[in-house]
């Protein structure tokens, strides 16, 4: 298995990452998706939690990072990633022929010189971990990893002789390209979404994701030939492939297409688009091209919301919005437009050291943030004794521009607030928002309290913001995609000028 | 007031912070124990708030606001 790490004298490709020796323990390196403009957020929780470096794409919305494969475990409960994959090899400079079909034969030729076998490891290893866990719904996996080896060498040369002929023989069925997200599809604007992870891609010409299904077949046997050999199963898998650039010659549905051929005619497995047991994906931004095989299935960044409402926040994103505040422990936190509650659970789950306080005005929110909270009291439910530890949040129903809470009191206000588009209407933010900003600000403490505020209406927050200049400066801003809509995150300090007394009912 | 005794004096004492006895009864109260029904007193205007399913109501009427 060490002849597949020779990598092809193509020019243009990096070397192949050096296999484990004998004996060396497995390291893999696992690509992240996050939400984007939180790349550094995240890459100082890889930091952190795991003692990696990492290095932030061009790519937005990944970082990567080296990792051995038992630390794994610790990938798997990041805060500030929605989706994992570990990479089988990146180019950093690759160079697409500018014909089409010569760039297509490339990627095929691909194929059976990449390092798979470290990497399918990682895979059959990241397996193991998600059957130890409680089954969630929604389970894609069928059939169990192959106990066959994986590895290139053993199985081309008998696969070979059997398939040459019957692919070529056998006519390709019509590829069935399924967009992943089908209201997302007809946007121009290319932001689509898989699994709800929201992604976005460059305004020049690019593509939406394509699952391609490298459909093999009718007549040929070739795949089913293995099944009926000793008790290995073969696996079923797809190929995901995304593109950004303006100066490819071919679509991400054509690249996926044949990649997959190629990945299916080299290891015998069988296509699948929905029960597949290997994602393959495959990268290409401008001259950056990652191979890799998914780690996740289905996006982690929903696990603390169990009762939607219609614009949850992914907790990804609200890791990434408090992490950005610097909580201390004993800071008492606040979000005073809470919707379902996904700022506040994740603040309690993650910063158990602050208090956090939610509230919100409508009563469907305040019942379904309190709804959200009690699954998370559940969950963390001591066996021995009948009643769930506690957990230091608290839920109000309460008026922002009335909050009834001790003027300097609070240290960190964190919230999403209202989008004009999705709830509400612009010309009530007008009016909203310096209201909100003023009342924020009596709350907090002057001096050291801080905001962080999400909002997609950044013309109104920043005439808003001019109007309390005494109160917040702006300290940083994160540019940020929500629901395909392209938001900003606020990080503002409250200056030291103290507020005046609440002159009305408090 | 809980209804029961707490075991909390009215006001905390001058060294609470030492006081290890009065701070874990501190916590209790403050962390511990959840309202379901009831209702929050404001100590100067005497105005109730309801408290529901462990949440309380602290919406003004239109005249208070």
């Amino acid at each position: 298995s060490m002849a597949e790490a020779e990598a092809a004298g193509d020019a243009g490709l990096s070397p192949a990452p050096a296999p484990a020796r004998e004996g060396a323990e497995l390291a893999a390196v696992i690509g992240a998706t996050v939400p984007t403009g939180f790349e550094q957020t995240a890459a100082d929780e890889v930091q952190e939690k795991l003692g990696s470096a990492s290095r932030i794409s061009k790519d937005r919305g990944k970082i990567y990072f080296e990792v051995p494969a038992r630390s794994l475990p610790q990938v798997h409960r990041l805060r500030s990633v929605d989706n994992l994959f570990v990479v089988v090899q990146e180019f950093k400079d690759y160079q697409f022929k500018e014909n089409k079909e010569d760039a297509l034969k490339d990627l095929e030729d691909l194929v059976k010189v990449l390092p798979w076998a470290d990497p399918l490891q990682v895979w059959e290893l990241n397996n193991s971990l998600k059957k130890k866990k409680t089954k969630r719904k929604k389970h894609n996996l069928q059939s169990p990893a192959s106990r066959e080896k994986l590895s290139d060498g053993g199985e081309e040369g008998g696969a070979d002789q059997n398939n040459t002929n019957d692919q070529e023989d056998c006519a390709q069925t019509p590829v069935a390209v399924e967009p992943t997200d089908s209201q997302d599809a007809e946007k121009p604007q290319g932001v689509t979404s898989r699994n709800g992870v929201e992604e976005e891609e460059d305004k020049e010409q690019s593509d939406e994701k394509a699952d391609v299904q490298a459909s093999s077949e009718s007549g040929t046997k070739a795949g089913d030939g293995q099944t009926g050999e000793g008790e290995a199963k073969v696996l079923r898998f797809r190929v995901t492939c995304n593109r950004a650039g303006d100066k490819h010659s071919f679509t991400s549905n054509e690249a996926a297409r044949d990649f997959g051929g190629a990945v299916q005619e080299h290891f015998q497995w069988k296509a699948d688009m929905t029960n597949f047991d290997v994602e393959v994906l495959l990268n290409i931004h401008n001259n950056e091209v990652v191979v890799g095989i998914a780690l996740t299935e289905e996006s982690l960044h929903r696990r603390n919301i169990t009762h939607f409402g219609p614009t949850t926040l992914r907790s990804t994103l609200a890791y990434g919005m408090l992490r950005l505040c610097d909580p201390q422990p004993t800071d008492i936190i606040v979000d005073p437009m809470c919707g379902t509650g996904a700022i506040p659970i994740e603040g309690a789950a993650e910063w158990p050291y602050c208090f956090h306080i939610a509230g919100d005005n409508s009563p469907q929110a305040v019942k379904r943030a309190a709804n959200n909270i009690c699954s998370l009291l559940r969950k963390n439910e001591n066996k021995d004794s009948s009643t769930a530890l506690g957990v230091p949040l608290d839920i109000v129903q309460w008026d922002i521009c009335n909050l009834p809470l001790r003027t300097g009191s609070v240290d960190i206000v964190v919230t999403d607030m209202p989008f004009g588009k999705r709830i509400g209407s612009k010309k009530k933010n007008w009016d909203l928002y310096p209201a909100c900003l003023m009342e924020m600000g009596r709350i907090c403490t002057p001096g050291t309290g801080r905001a962080v505020l999400l909002t997609q209406d950044k013309k109104c927050f920043a005439k808003a913001l001019s109007r309390v200049g005494h109160i917040w400066r702006r300290a940083q801003t994160v540019w940020v995609n929500v629901g395909g809509l392209h938001a900003a995150v606020y990080l503002l300090r409250r200056t030291w000028e103290r507020a005046e007394e609440r002159r009305s009912f408090w | 007031k809980l209804g029961r005794p707490s075991e909390l004096p009215p006001e905390p004492g001058p060294d609470y912070e030492g006081d290890e006895e009065f701070l874990r009864r501190l916590h209790h109260v403050l962390l511990e124990v959840e309202v379901l029904e009831g209702a929050l007193q404001c100590p100067d205007s005497g105005r109730r708030f309801p408290i529901s399913r462990g949440v309380p109501n602290m919406l003004l009427t239109e005249d208070e606001a």
